[in-house]
């Protein structure tokens, strides 16, 4: 391949590695010499830094893929730490505990009785397909609906059993750790409900979700309870301590909830019937919905995957700061896009992946990272973002290979033609290979 | 302010190209797209007055050197000259100036404007320099468009207008400009019969003032009918440049192909097979600003196994709409019963449709069929993913070979399946466009306007694979604003008027005459025509 043309897509990682090189030699020393920013200790720290942001940008990357828009992540974010917080500090029926049961119980009730259904639904396509026969496949009664919705019910009564046994202790960590994600993933449904159902824009439906959430979790705190701490070992279970440690010394527990899930939801993406409907939705509806693509059960899953990751962001919020707090999550929604949008995800849709929101949540995370070693005030931090945001946008939107041509300045590339009928019949100047591509469609 | 009035009224009454003041001259233009030659040392010449066609296959080149004579190519290499003076155009506005205007195939309009305002946009008149001048803009607006003999109310909002309608306020814009030499690029691709005919009939009275047109167009009839002139493009280079008077259809065909082509043929016997859908009574009603409408009042049909039901009618008399019923698409609510195979069915969604073995070709291929920034295989393997996937895995090897055997078929012509479809020509795209449908083995196939934009030789192809679907035993319904297209491919004519099925013809009773006389509002008799 050209070797300029590789630069060009593999420019993401360029940038990665730049900022790197730039934190080690700008890196403070330890008294014995050793590089800070290139410590393990300090590497593994902005793993954990960037995990909640960037669980809450593995589902943002989805839904903007697809073309929509979740400004919800952040107050769902804070909603869900205060029902965390509060499910692990107090016993009873709480105000927490009566959203997150029921929650949960019609959550893993859908979730079992659907995933019934698919696997019956897959082990007949598969048959079908051997015959060579391609055809809807209609599953009988009992395999279409009655027996998922059997299945269904008796998880979300097991689970109902299990969590009610629970309400009157404080939760555990396994517990909280269902039921909290549950719970925001049925504040996601519902954004998605009315995007799909009601026809609302997604920024509209989850803007109000997002003002709405904050009153919920404000709501759910009560007005004492701005803050709801959690002292592990004296208001909640010991156990909850595992949430912030480090696996085996190694690795952070966040980081692996959000290594897990960004590997998950790539592999989706990648290799899945659903990631090729997202795909296809973001580059053009229409085409998606005439070629047969349930557009609408996409879209919806897709937000309720967003509210979900969001939940699972609440829990690691209170491991890791000790405390549920209503607005834990502001301005959570638009890091999360920022990064989204520096992985070279197109906010129109069907462009992009999560190797790149992967890639855009590490430079956001070494940044600061690299700004804290310095000491420098947190202000100039934001100015350094929204500086980063544009520059790099401005890198993957324009051609690399244009930039570099205009730069070296050929003025045949640069300089625009004279104006008007003057009689120039002067060389032609170098033409980029990408602008001329699109210039082929036009004629045909 | 311009008024257009300079146009129109200088106009002398020399007969329209025989005036020999050559206005623009092109000489050994080339250009190339990184690597790819669209243009080589094309000469062309163009005289005022003059109506002049530029035809070819799709990427000949037509639109490049439109696009070059208009200054939206500025890098180009060869001379164009302009009354005789070399002139290089540093972009659109500049040869706007020097009275070179181009209307392209997607109109460059604002729907939400009036046509008035749209006409003048970015130009507009202004009192004390800040505020527009809304009743200058509108009486101009209405001049403009009465000296055109164009019937448009200059306060209506563009997008509530047909697409003739906007076509010519896109006309009535360009002359504005005190244009000299208009440019059109394919305007009639979305008209209807009559609206052509009024298209037409203000293009012969613009080149009768003066004005030199060149239009492109895939129907060599209307070029035959409106030509004084012909340039023919092959593979980005100049074949000949001929009066009309000295060339016929054919001759055109085969300069444009590069040898003799068979007019369509059909050597096909309408089959009789089962029915396999079965239409009840259909009905549409939508709702916009103006209240409810009823877009389809009642169509009634069965489709064979086999059998090619053609659908006729003007532009905007439901077609497409009974298509976008049937396959659950439509916008709007739908009344009536629908049958496949005998049985009765609920389709509420395209994916039921779909599932039912219904497919639907879509008018425009680029908003509606295609993911154009993807590649060939993902169009095609898009409405099999599900089937062709295990457990929602996604089956690659049975996608990729699902895509190589469409394309072997079909004969798309691509490097590979993995090209960016965009990157294809029009009759290529559309081949893909029915392709992507062969994977999932439809029993009733829908095409609207399965050969719009494209060319003579790729036309005959889909032509052919129409053919052959059906005798494969599939039910197609096809609509089709081309009236030889029509009859032609179809076993049955279905005709539409004004949302109502006015009859549906044999083979032996369709021709051209049969189906206008049911197609036209208010032409009296109605017959009514054998529903079997």
């Amino acid at each position: 391949m050209n070797p300029l043309r590789l630069l060009s897509r593999t420019k993401l990682y360029w940038g990665l590695a730049l900022i790197c090189l730039i934190g080690a030699l700008a890196s403070p020393h330890t008294s014995s010499g050793a590089n800070i920013f290139l410590s393990y200790q300090n590497l593994t720290d902005v793993l954990r830094q960037v995990s909640i942001t960037g669980l809450v940008a593995t589902g943002m990357t989805i839904v903007i893929l697809l073309g929509g828009i979740d400004l919800s992540v952040g107050s769902v974010m804070g909603c869900s730490s205060v029902i965390c917080a509060m499910l692990l500090t107090k016993s009873g029926w709480t105000p927490a505990s009566v959203m997150a049961v029921p929650a949960a119980t019609i959550a893993t009730a859908f979730a079992v009785g659907f995933l019934a259904r698919f696997i019956f639904h897959g082990l007949e396509r598969g048959r079908d397909v051997e015959a060579g026969r391609r055809r809807e496949i209609v599953l009988g009664p009992w395999r279409g609906y009655r027996l998922p919705a059997l299945l269904g019910f008796a998880a979300g009564v097991a689970v109902a059993a299990v969590a009610s046994l629970q309400v009157p202790t404080k939760f555990g960590v396994l517990a909280v750790l269902l039921a909290t994600p549950c719970f925001a993933l049925t504040l996601g449904a519902i954004n998605g409900a009315f995007i799909v159902k009601g026809r609302l824009q997604p920024f509209i439906a989850t803007l109000a979700m997002m003002v709405s959430a904050l009153g919920i979790g404000r709501l759910t705190g009560g007005q004492d309870f701005a803050v709801t701490p959690v002292y592990t070992g004296t208001n909640a279970t010991e156990t909850f301590e595992v949430l912030r440690s480090m696996v085996w010394g190694l690795v952070p527990m966040p980081s692996i909830f959000f290594l897990v899930t960004i590997i998950t939801f790539g592999a989706i993406l990648r290799f899945t019937t659903f990631g090729r409907y997202v795909y296809a939705i973001g580059g053009n509806v229409e085409a998606a919905k005439l070629s047969g693509v349930k557009v609408a059960q996409v879209q919806f899953s897709a937000y309720v995957i967003s509210g979900m990751l969001a939940g699972l962001a609440g829990v690691l919020f209170v491991a890791q700061y000790r405390q549920g707090k209503p607005d834990a999550g502001s301005g959570l929604e638009l890091d999360a896009i920022a990064a989204v949008v520096i992985g070279g995800t197109s906010l129109m849709g069907g462009r992009g992946g999560l190797a790149g929101t992967f890639v855009g949540v590490l430079i956001f995370g070494l940044l600061s990272d690299i700004l804290q070693l310095q000491n420098i005030d947190s202000n100039v931090q934001l100015l350094m973002k929204g500086l980063i945001i544009v520059g790099t946008v401005l890198v993957q939107e324009q051609n690399l290979g244009q930039l570099v041509t205009r730069w070296r300045g050929g003025p045949s590339a640069t300089a625009p033609p004279r104006a008007g009928l003057a009689d120039v019949s002067r060389p032609q100047g170098a033409k980029e290979a990408s602008i001329v591509r699109e210039d082929i469609n036009e004629t045909s | 302010m311009h008024d257009g009035g300079s146009a129109l009224g200088s106009g002398s009454a020399d007969r329209p190209g025989r005036r020999s003041d050559v206005v623009l001259e092109a000489s050994g233009v080339c250009k190339s797209f990184g690597g790819i030659t669209a243009l080589s040392g094309v000469d062309f010449d163009l005289r005022a007055g003059e109506v002049h066609a530029l035809v070819g296959e799709n990427g000949a080149g037509k639109s490049t050197l439109m696009k070059i004579i208009a200054g939206v190519h500025v890098e180009y290499d060869g001379v164009i000259r302009l009354d005789g003076a070399p002139a290089r155009f540093a972009g659109v506005q500049d040869a706007e100036r020097a009275g070179v205007a181009i209307i392209h195939q997607e109109l460059d309009l604002v729907p939400e404007l009036t046509a008035a305002d749209n006409i003048f946009l970015g130009r507009e008149p202004l009192i004390a320099g800040m505020i527009v001048d809304r009743r200058r803009i509108a009486k101009a607006a209405r001049a403009l468009l009465a000296r055109l003999g164009i019937d448009i109310d200059p306060q209506s909002r563009v997008g509530e207008l047909r697409v003739g309608e906007q076509q010519l306020v896109e006309i009535a814009k360009a002359l504005s400009l005190d244009a000299r030499i208009l440019m059109m690029d394919e305007p009639t691709s979305a008209l209807s019969d009559s609206e052509c005919e009024t298209l037409f009939k203000v293009a012969r009275q613009l080149a009768a003032a003066g004005v030199a047109i060149i239009f492109t167009s895939h129907r060599i009839h209307e070029v035959v009918a409106l030509a004084d002139r012909v340039t023919v493009l092959r593979d980005g280079r100049h074949v000949l440049t001929e009066p009309i008077e000295k060339l016929s259809s054919g001759a055109i065909i085969s300069a444009m192909v590069g040898r003799d082509v068979a007019l369509a043929h059909r050597d096909r016997e309408p089959t009789r097979g089962a029915p396999v859908l079965s239409v009840r009574g259909l009905t549409l009603d939508t709702v916009s600003r103006r209240g409810w409408r009823r877009v389809l009042r009642g169509v009634s049909f069965d489709l064979r196994r086999g059998e090619i039901l053609g659908i006729g009618g003007l532009l905007g008399s439901g077609r497409t709409e009974i298509l976008e019923s049937i396959f659950g698409a439509a916008r709007g609510w739908r009344g009536g019963d629908i049958a496949i195979d005998g049985e009765p069915v609920a389709i509420d969604s395209p994916s039921d449709a779909v599932g039912l073995g219904i497919a639907l070709v879509t008018e425009d291929r680029k908003a509606r069929g295609l993911l154009l920034a993807s590649t060939v295989r993902e169009n095609i393997a898009l409405p099999s993913v599900g089937a062709l996937a295990r457990f929602g895995i996604r089956g690659f090897a049975r996608e990729a070979a699902l895509a190589a055997d469409v394309v072997e078929k079909l004969s798309v012509r691509c490097s590979d399946v993995d090209q960016i479809v965009s990157t294809l020509s029009g009759g290529n795209q559309q081949k893909v466009v029915i392709g992507k449908w062969l994977g999932a083995e439809p029993r009733v196939l829908l095409l609207d306007e399965p050969t719009r934009g494209i060319d003579v030789g790729a036309k005959q192809e889909i032509y052919e694979l129409v053919f052959e679907l059906a005798a494969r035993g599939l039910g197609i319904v096809t609509v089709s604003s081309e009236m030889p297209e029509l009859l032609l491919l179809s076993d049955r004519v279905l005709v539409m008027c004004e949302g109502s099925q006015t009859g549906i013809l044999s083979r032996a009773e369709a021709t051209q005459e049969t189906i206008m006389r049911l197609a036209a509002p208010g032409l009296g008799e109605r017959a009514t025509g054998a529903a079997e």
